[in-house]
């Protein structure tokens, strides 16, 4: 098992990135309750802007990565205002096909602007690996990966111990109960929705200089964050970070054993499978799916 | 029978085109309306009547594509068996994806629908052996009817009819009978029903079955009158929206909405495409940044759909004069 430090190593670094998309979705999920199908379509943004920085004003994206939180979160704002405002409080049907409508406008909108051409961002050091104990690492990864973690550690810390993260928490688990205790929930519907775009904004920016970016580029993580999220428990943000490195695991082994062509299939069923025999996920409530909450 | 009245002008006008309209771009408009307006038809009775809200049925689509395309290029026996087996492969998947999914409610089960076809996907575009992977299939032409190999588009049109009057009958029957309003009753309210005695499991298996080999059925016709068969294409989420979509846009659970839906967007596809498509190829969004603004809007402030809005429309101007 010569590569097995390589397994361990790929299945960190990747499973970093994927717990800050998933943590984001997650979050949105646990507070307005609502699945946010149009999540990667905001990580393709963020790629994008980390590319069109990098291509017009030579930025590095870790530079960027300062802007790009505060421009994610006011799209974020944004988009809660002008679009998911309307329909916290709707059906579910309406929910879903709202954030699905508005993961189509966004990605044709990226489809028209920027058209479809795959762009990189070829900062200097992505070619770079470093070699430690028969391991090999490359130093975009690294930097991604300790982004990440940091962020979602950030994030963490956030939800913990700040007055906005208890009261987003508390919108969480009872939202009639928080707005008879003077909680403005509207705000905090705002702020959680805002909060988790500027996640998977940050997300994007850190996977541009990795992967390619086009502009159904959000899909192929998205789905992944959907993998994680309902492993974890749907609105479960510590289940989330583990079932992200649970993901990344069955996504690196498998390209490992039986190739790329077919790990995609490995996960996919993985997923029908939890949401067969156990929907609640790993550490969330048994029931929620028949609720749908 | 009120209701029936304005289907039966709309079916009668699409069956009597042919034998007016020679233009050959109009006839292929209305065929592939009727093609959409029965898939989109097809979902309606899952998504409209049943309240599964599905966003993976493109792969029931892509089944029945593959089944007519395979039979056609591997065995080289008719595409009308290719029909039959892709619907008959459909329903046995409904009925597993549909019993696996029961207890999902909401997101959850859009998400596992979702999984599917992408699973579909995935084995359409890499298993090179059987699909011939992600180059797709060309479907021969071999001129006759039993071959589907009918160049006259006329003929088209009623072939595609029958499916579409085939789909309608489908939902008129769920609108009327004992087994339609159970249906409904479970959408509405599944813990209700089930304490009334309703099989809402069952019920909605079968729905998820009937709506996927209806869905199989329009892929196969689509996969003969298209000539290709593309896995990126027909195993696409935006092809499991576009029957939403086009469901939504005319009236959930309504038995004409569907078909009023697609072929406005249709329509308006065609339109778009002819305005801009020659401006750049970027360009080939905009009509697809427009179902998306349309399917927000129209979630949240037309819900009933076009056949629900007319309805009111009838029933405000009439109310008056009653009075």
């Amino acid at each position: 098992m010569t590569a097995l430090p390589q397994l361990i190593v790929s299945t960190l670094l990747l499973g970093g990135v994927y717990a800050l998309i998933a943590v984001g979705l997650t979050l949105i999920f646990g507070v307005l309750r609502v699945v946010n199908f149009a999540h990667g379509e905001f990580l393709m943004l963020g790629m994008y802007l980390a590319f069109w920085a990098f291509a017009l004003l030579h930025f590095d994206p870790y530079l960027t990565l300062v802007v790009s939180l505060p421009i994610s979160f006011a799209v974020g704002w944004a988009s809660y205002r002008g679009v998911m405002r309307p329909i916290v409080h709707a059906s579910h049907n309406v929910q879903v096909f709202t954030t699905v409508g508005l993961s189509i406008a966004l990605q044709n909108l990226a489809l028209v602007l920027f058209t479809a051409d795959a762009r990189f961002v070829r900062t200097d050091y992505y070619a770079v690996v470093v070699r430690i104990a028969g391991a090999a690492f490359n130093v975009a990864q690294i930097v991604a990966f300790a982004i990440a973690v940091a962020l979602t550690a950030g994030l963490f810390t956030f939800m913990r111990w700040s007055y906005t993260g208890k009261v987003m928490r508390a919108t969480a688990q009872d939202r009639d109960a928080s707005a008879l205790m003077g909680i403005d929930t509207d705000r905090v519907y705002a702020i959680t929705w805002a909060v988790g775009i500027a996640c998977v904004g940050a997300a994007g920016v850190l996977l541009a200089p990795i992967y390619p970016v086009y502009p159904t580029a959000g899909l192929q993580f998205v789905l992944i964050a959907y993998v994680a999220v309902v492993l974890g428990g749907l609105g479960d943000m510590a289940g989330a970070l583990i079932a992200a490195l649970a993901v990344a695991a069955v996504e690196v082994v498998g390209s490992y054993t039986i190739g790329t062509a077919w790990k995609e299939v490995l996960y996919l069923l993985l997923f029908i499978g939890i949401l067969v025999v156990r929907p609640a996920g790993l550490f969330g409530q048994r029931g929620a799916e028949a609720l749908g909450a | 029978m009120k209701a029936v009245a304005p289907a039966t002008v709309v079916f009668l006008c699409a069956g009597l085109a042919p034998l007016v309209v020679r233009d050959a771009f109009l006839l292929d408009s209305l065929v592939l309306v009727l093609i959409w307006g029965s898939a989109a038809a097809a979902w309606n009775v899952a998504g409209g009547y049943a309240g599964q809200i599905s966003l993976g049925h493109s792969a029931f689509f892509g089944i029945g594509a593959y089944a007519a395309a395979l039979i056609v290029t591997r065995w080289e026996l008719s595409p009308w068996l290719g029909l039959a087996v892709g619907a008959l492969v459909a329903t046995a998947i409904g009925l597993v994806v549909g019993y696996l999914s029961n207890r999902l409610r909401g997101p959850y089960f859009v998400l596992a629908t979702i999984a599917f076809s992408q699973v579909l996907l995935i084995v359409g575009s890499r298993w090179r052996g059987f699909t011939a992977g992600s180059e797709g299939i060309p479907v021969p032409f071999r001129p006759g009817f039993w071959t589907l190999g009918i160049a006259d588009k006329r003929v088209w049109v009623w072939i595609a009819l029958a499916l579409a009057v085939l789909a309608y009958l489908v939902q008129r029957y769920l609108d009327r009978s004992r087994r339609g309003y159970q249906l409904v009753a479970v959408r509405e309210d599944e813990d209700a029903a089930l304490s009334l005695g309703v099989p809402a499991r069952w019920l909605k298996v079968a729905a998820i079955c009937v709506s996927a080999a209806l869905t199989a059925a329009c892929g196969a016709l689509w996969a003969q009158y298209i000539g290709f068969v593309d896995p990126f294409y027909v195993f696409s989420v935006d092809l499991s929206v576009k029957f939403a979509l086009a469901a939504i846009i005319g009236g959930l659970g309504t038995a004409l909405g569907p078909f009023l839906g697609a072929a406005l967007i249709t329509t308006v596809e065609t339109y778009l495409r002819a305005q801009f498509g020659g401006l750049g190829t970027g360009l080939i969004g905009i009509y697809l940044i427009v179902y998306g603004c349309a399917l927000i809007v129209m979630v949240r402030w037309v819900p009933h759909g076009l056949v629900g809005w007319i309805g009111e429309g009838l029933r405000r101007r009439a109310a008056p004069a009653a009075r």
